[in-house]
């Protein structure tokens, strides 16, 4: 492992409205070489954090998708035993079947730590997986190595991630986890914030269409008893279908009128509540 | 030399490890942090592991670190300080008392009004003249960040940015809602029920079953085709009783509701049952509790591993749970207090909590709520205390 790496400052990327505050909690991340735990209600850009990262500072991006049916070895490595036995039914592959090593293949976490280069792990939604996953997870970036039982060999992380790591949950993930992360937790975008990251995705949408788009917004995340809210990306799918609607008038929003509905409540039963609660915007 | 920093944290209940204060002193030595911004965001970073303790984070910097600001904050801010400062301070009647000048004994003479005068005309002294060192309040001289212009590790004191210093953004409380003491509301909701999903582990499909492996690879001529299994984990029986009847249990309907329908996917077996104040023969499948009246001696025949959780405000007249005829129905007559039905269900169901909307300072102050307390362990619905249930709930089982 070499900790000696130069990485470069994080100041944002193309897409990706950074606030100061979280830029400075990055890099104090990366030069601590610690974990960087996001949480913050979906939306609010935890996952695009890592995209940003990887493209600002020029670093492949390896992303984890945690599942809860995921096991920690398969994030490691995986023996795969099938093709072994196949191989050595059929005879017809180019691999030595009598070489366990050639059968092993790398998971998330191992590409992460035979790459030559340093590289940003994006684990994500980690609170999917139950504690020992967790807990056994950060042991083994903690230490930077594991081994691989079948071939008897220990694979040490070449060059350390950057470990960026998020979690819908408030609070879900034990005490010695936390220990061995910094922590952020990412609130969700003003309206001021929220029109810059807008601006970001449509450089050249009209400046009234932004202003009364976003205000709408807020006003329809603030309708009693939706259980999903619209977030960022529903607001950015939004704009693109006002966009594209010729028939739509930005006056209309003013008035209540409110189209596309579907595109920002999924939910069927959010979709009902936000309806009703739309007429009560009619002036 | 943050000694005093980590320690208020530590004094105001936020679980600051010294593993982590160590690692906030390497980033320190790395000259990471260059001035009290900077320290303001990488000491939360590192130190504070939820958003639930950024509330309070903000209260003790603002309070440990506002002798480096002379910026007269404005009205609000002053009050919402003392305010902070004399709760805390309070806590240390001691140190309050010396730093008042006044002994222990006296300051217990002073009425309120006249403490916050004191303590007001001590800080507006300050503000006017900062004498840096032992006078100002809440550092009791030990603030590394004196006039004297002490600049440990390349910390810059000028070099605070007017517009937004840290001290002025922690003292905007911007994380106010997410402390933990709130009352949930429905947007907490989702994130709180994750905790019930933890009683339910759903296992990988990672066993091999090797009946079934056999078979198969006999059926396609020895072509091995591998068949996996999930590991089987039973997964929880769960009774949730809901008061959804009085003017009382009005306010929590929503959350409790959007907390049942939420719940209704976690669970191998779910059944809800309402009631109304307290639980007397029958408790109702239906929410208007009329058409499908459920005894509660069916109840017995249950499963004794089913988790019973109630749900109510368990405030009503005390006759309402002890007298033998307390129930509003007429042919709830069994002759049989609430108290007693109560008590049936907790003996039935080992596992059992009772879950109450009212914040938990207020139940001294209702009879009803001690006697059910004496039947069931009560807890608050908030985050912190839906968490404690559920651990309850999972607890030697």
């Amino acid at each position: 492992m070499d900790g000696e790496t130069q990485t470069g400052r994080f100041t944002g990327a193309s897409k990706y409205v950074l606030d100061e505050e979280l830029a400075k909690i990055v890099n104090v991340s990366i030069a601590l070489e610690m974990p960087l735990l996001l949480k913050g209600e979906p939306g609010t850009g935890k996952t695009m954090l890592g995209h940003a990262i990887a493209e600002a500072l020029g670093m492949r991006l390896i992303v984890l998708n945690v599942k809860s049916s995921m096991k920690l070895v398969d994030t490691l490595y995986q023996y795969d035993t099938l093709t072994r036995l196949n191989d050595s039914r059929f005879g017809d592959s180019r691999r030595d079947v009598s070489n366990i090593e050639e059968y092993i293949k790398m998971g998330k976490i191992g590409q992460a730590f035979v790459s030559e280069d340093r590289v940003v792990l994006l684990i994500d939604e980690i609170d999917k997986a139950d504690t020992d996953f967790q807990d056994d997870m950060l042991d083994i970036l903690d230490q930077m190595e594991f081994d691989i039982i079948e071939i008897d060999k220990t694979i040490r992380a070449k060059k350390r991630p950057v470990i960026i790591i998020t979690s819908n949950a408030k609070k879900d993930l034990s005490d010695p986890f936390l220990g061995r992360c910094n922590f952020h937790h990412i609130a969700f975008p003003d309206p001021e914030m929220m029109r810059r990251i807008v601006d970001v995705h449509f450089p050249n949408v009209a400046g009234d269409l932004l202003q009364s788009a976003v205000e709408t917004f807020y006003r329809l995340r603030e309708i009693r008893g939706v259980e999903k809210k619209p977030s960022t990306r529903e607001l950015i799918n939004w704009i693109r279908a006002l966009r594209g609607d010729p028939d739509f008038h930005v006056k209309d929003l003013a008035k209540g009128d409110i189209p596309y509905l579907g595109v920002l409540f999924k939910k069927s039963s959010d979709y009902r509540v936000a309806r009703n609660g739309v007429a009560r915007f009619r002036p | 030399m943050f000694i005093p920093f980590f320690y208020s944290l530590r004094r105001a209940g936020i679980p600051v490890s010294p593993t982590s204060f160590l690692r906030l002193q390497k980033a320190l030595a790395m000259g990471l942090v260059n001035c009290v911004d900077d320290f303001y965001t990488a000491a939360r970073a590192i130190l504070v592991k939820s958003e639930r303790y950024f509330d309070l984070y903000d209260r003790v910097f603002a309070r440990h670190f506002k002798s480096i600001e002379f910026e007269v904050p404005d009205p609000w801010e002053w009050s919402e300080l003392i305010r902070t400062m004399l709760e805390s301070w309070l806590r240390d009647p001691g140190g309050l008392a010396s730093a008042l000048g006044i002994s222990e004994e006296e300051l217990g003479k002073i009425p309120p009004d006249e403490l916050i005068d004191r303590f007001l005309k001590l800080l507006e002294e300050q503000t006017a003249e900062h004498r840096g060192g032992a006078r100002w309040i809440g550092t009791r001289g030990t603030s590394p960040f004196g006039h004297s212009g002490y600049h440990p590790g390349g910390m810059r004191i000028g070099g605070i940015s007017r517009g937004r210093s840290a001290v002025k953004v922690a003292m905007d409380r911007r994380y106010r809602d997410y402390s933990q003491e709130r009352p949930l509301t429905t947007s907490q909701m989702g994130e709180a029920l994750k905790r019930l999903r933890n009683m339910v582990p759903a296992g990988p499909k990672d066993r091999v079953n090797i009946q079934e492996t056999i078979y198969q690879t006999m059926k396609k001529g020895g072509e091995i085709e591998i068949v996996l299994d999930r590991s089987l984990r039973d997964r929880l029986k769960v009774i949730l009783a809901i008061d959804n009847g009085g003017w009382s249990m009005d306010p929590y309907v929503e959350v409790v509701q959007t907390l049942f329908n939420y719940a209704r996917a976690q669970f191998k077996d779910l059944k809800t049952l309402f009631f109304h104040n307290t639980i007397y023969d029958y408790l109702w499948e239906d929410p208007p509790r009329r058409d499908k009246p459920y005894p509660v001696e069916e109840l017995a025949r249950l499963d004794r591993e089913t988790r019973f959780i109630i749900v109510g405000d368990a405030s009503m007249a005390p006759y309402e749970l002890m007298a033998t005829d307390g129930s509003i129905h007429i042919e709830e007559r069994s002759g049989k207090p609430s108290y007693e039905r109560l008590r049936f269900i907790a003996e039935n169901f080992p596992h059992s909590v009772w879950i109450n909307p009212i914040p938990a300072q207020d139940w001294p102050y209702t009879t009803t709520i001690g006697l059910i307390r004496e039947i069931f362990p009560m807890f608050e619905l908030t985050l912190e205390g839906l968490e404690k249930a559920v651990a309850h709930l999972m607890a030697d089982s």
